[in-house]
């Protein structure tokens, strides 16, 4: 019983991790919140729903990797029309957060009135059955998304510390000033973990829509991943997968042995209790000025 | 010549003028100007007797409104071709109000004031019906709410009685009793376990009653959870019941997409319990939103256009006007029927007369079913029906009469 809250715990959190990842990566770069991750992720559903059910044919998988596509593609839109001309300005890293409320306000009203609030599915559905392990039974669709979400992380963070590609993001992420003067192309590296983070939003998205639905405020589950990052660690990667991992397991037990009523208190709870005791996260180094 | 033609027209008027005076039902007929002169006097003294008709005619809803419209003129099309009531002709007055509580209440207002109906019907709504039941109570002319289910249509929050207002449909509490009846006895479930929406009315309220009459007839309720009312993921609280390993899951929910995912989270979860719903479930994308996962569940509901009487009046409905059927014409027929029934008994069309008439309805049998009248709360018992899921669909599996649930 215990046992298959836990397991039900993970594969909500699985999710989480997937949104958390970017909410890092971006923060460790540009030392702010991007809150309009949770839409990236809400757009990335969205187009895969459209493509797939306008072009008939075709392959839920390539639906995905376009709905994926358009996602990352959105995701760096943002950095290059909004974030960029901010960062240029050397205006103050609150502009940026600012900027990023009023783009996920936009993109979810948007979405409203283009889709309307209806929940949506996808037509490609995975047939209701379980896979059974003693007394604890896991969704094949729960299953299929936790191996998804396990690879994509294990290679994204193949991808942050074995590839030069890593190297520029850890070293800008160390100081952005001396990558710069280093020859680290800062702008061409930030604007590629934009485009990386909302592919993993994006993924994060399709499978948010394949498990439960696809609407407009879908992307709020980002305040979730936030959440969990902040947990983790804000700016690490491993620690926003920790982080998410623990905040599933968490609300599922609340909701299970106290009340779901309190769930959402007990998240917030422990994040004010995080940042009064130790605000750099279980993974984090010691930060300030974490808006 | 001009002196003599003005004298003319003076004597005329004054002549007209006099007539007037004299005679004054008669003159009103050749004056363009006097029509809300003679629409007041309508009620009683002319030879058609008004009925009226709220409900959201233009709007976003127009789709019900328009629907119990034409269904309510079908049954004036019946009654004046059967020699209409009292000797004299009905007709139905229809009234915008856009299914907003305050246009409501000025459209009956309006055909209370100046076409001097009887009675109205309408609207569709418990969010127009509440205001208007007041107002009903000060301008002693009934008001028959169609589908408007919540407690407040006639019983004020301070337990009182709104005379004057009516409903053609079941309310809740009678919906949750008639469920945990139907699943403790007919389809002899032993244990129960239920998931309801925390701080939503309508989700709390039908579970409490479904509770009580489960256990009421033997059953147990073995697992009670509640969720959020923007929750998707319920496997916590499905595991918890899963435990218990309950007969049968009550999902009190009116979102078809949330109850689809609870259904599929349950199966995932190994649940092999059967799923019972209640009105809330009647959407025609539940079953395929739910991917198999409802294979087998019943829900209760309305009949419809599921009994003969109710099938033949649809096929009618649908060569009159040539347009998608809508539940909502069945009550705007019945509404007319049940006033005219009302006035027949009543030997009166004075609305206070229909209205005691109305309260002291036995039974009233429609196309909505066997109506059957509470004097007291004024909330009707009445036939329902039960869905089951087969495949892609619900399908009309049968009709509870009220009288098995005596």
């Amino acid at each position: 019983m215990f046992l298959q809250q836990l397991v039900t715990g993970i594969s909500v959190g699985g999710i989480y991790a997937l949104l958390a990842t970017g909410y890092s990566l971006i923060y460790s770069l540009l030392d702010f919140s991007n809150w309009a991750h949770g839409e990236v992720a809400m757009i990335g559903a969205y187009v895969a729903l459209v493509v797939s059910s306008s072009l008939g044919g075709m392959p839920f998988v390539l639906a995905s990797m376009i709905g994926i596509a358009g996602a990352a593609i959105v995701s760096y839109l943002n950095e290059r029309i909004a974030y960029r001309r901010i960062r240029h300005n050397n205006s103050p890293n609150m502009f940026l957060m600012i900027a990023a409320m009023g783009l996920s306000t936009v993109y979810q009203q948007a979405a409203n009135l283009i889709f309307t609030g209806k929940y949506r599915q996808f037509d490609f559905r995975l047939p209701v059955s379980t896979v059974q392990i003693g007394n604890t039974y896991l969704g094949v669709l729960d299953l299929a998304s936790l191996v998804i979400t396990a690879v994509i992380l294990v290679g994204l963070i193949f991808l942050i510390n074995k590839t030069q590609f890593g190297l520029n993001v850890r070293a800008i992420a160390s100081n952005p000033y001396a990558a710069k003067v280093l020859g680290v192309k800062v702008d061409r590296s930030v604007a590629s973990v934009f485009l990386l983070a909302g592919g993993l939003a994006g993924v994060a998205g399709i499978l948010y829509g394949m498990k439960y639905n696809i609407f407009p405020t879908m992307g709020n589950v980002g305040l979730k991943a936030f959440i969990a990052s902040v947990i983790g660690g804000l700016g690490s990667v491993p620690g926003a997968i920790v982080g998410a991992i623990v905040l599933g397991v968490i609300e599922t037990l609340v909701s299970a042995y106290v009340s779901s009523s309190l769930r959402d208190f007990f998240s917030f709870a422990l994040l004010i209790v995080l940042l009064l005791v130790k605000p750099s996260g279980l993974f984090g180094v010691d930060v300030q000025d974490k808006a | 010549m001009k002196k003599f033609v003005s004298f003319l027209l003076a004597s005329v008027m004054v002549v007209s003028l006099a007539a007037c005076g004299g005679n004054g039902t008669s003159a009103t007929q050749g004056t363009a100007g006097g029509g809300s002169g003679e629409s007041k006097a309508a009620g009683g003294d002319s030879d058609t007797i008004k009925i009226g008709y709220i409900s959201d005619l233009t709007g976003s809803t127009s789709l019900w409104g328009q629907a119990g419209l034409n269904g309510a003129l079908l049954a004036v099309e019946d009654v004046n071709e059967a020699g209409g009531v009292l000797g004299k002709k009905i007709e139905v007055v229809p009234m915008d109000g856009k299914g907003e509580p305050a246009d409501s209440v000025s459209a009956y207002k309006k055909l209370v004031d100046e076409n001097g109906i009887v009675a109205s019907i309408g609207t569709n709504f418990s969010s127009c019906n509440i205001p208007m039941a007041s107002v009903a109570d000060e301008k002693h002319v009934p008001i028959l709410g169609t589908a408007t289910s919540n407690e407040q249509i006639t019983i004020d929050e301070n337990g009182n009685l709104h005379p004057y207002s009516f409903r053609m449909c079941f309310i809740d509490s009678f919906q949750g009793t008639v469920i945990g009846n139907y699943a403790a006895k007919d389809l002899g479930y032993k244990s129960a376990a239920i998931l309801t929406v925390a701080g939503n009315t309508y989700s709390e309220g039908v579970g409490e009653f479904i509770i009580d009459s489960f256990e009421e007839n033997g059953g147990k309720v073995v697992s009670q959870e509640q969720c959020q009312d923007a929750d998707t993921d319920f496997r916590a609280q499905l595991s918890n019941m899963n435990k218990q390993n309950p007969d049968v899951l009550f999902i009190v929910m009116t979102d078809y997409s949330k109850i689809a995912l609870v259904a599929t989270q349950a199966r995932e979860l190994g649940m092999k319990c059967q799923f019972m719903g209640t009105d809330g479930w009647d959407s025609g994308e539940l079953a395929k939103a739910a991917n198999g996962a409802l294979e087998g569940s019943y829900y209760l509901s309305r009949i419809g256009f599921n009994s003969e009487e109710a099938a033949a009046f649809g096929e009618r409905y649908q060569e009159v006007y040539n347009i998608a059927l809508e539940g909502e014409c069945l009550f705007g027929y019945d509404g007319v029927m049940w006033v005219v029934d009302a006035i027949k008994r009543a030997d009166s069309a004075d609305p206070e007369k229909v209205r005691d008439a109305l309260e002291s309805t036995d039974t009233f049998k429609g196309l909505i079913g066997t109506l059957v009248m509470d004097s007291a709360t004024h909330n009707p018992a009445m036939d329902c029906a039960i869905y089951k899921c087969e495949g892609d669909a619900f399908k009309f599996h049968e009709i509870i009469k009220y009288e098995d649930l005596q």
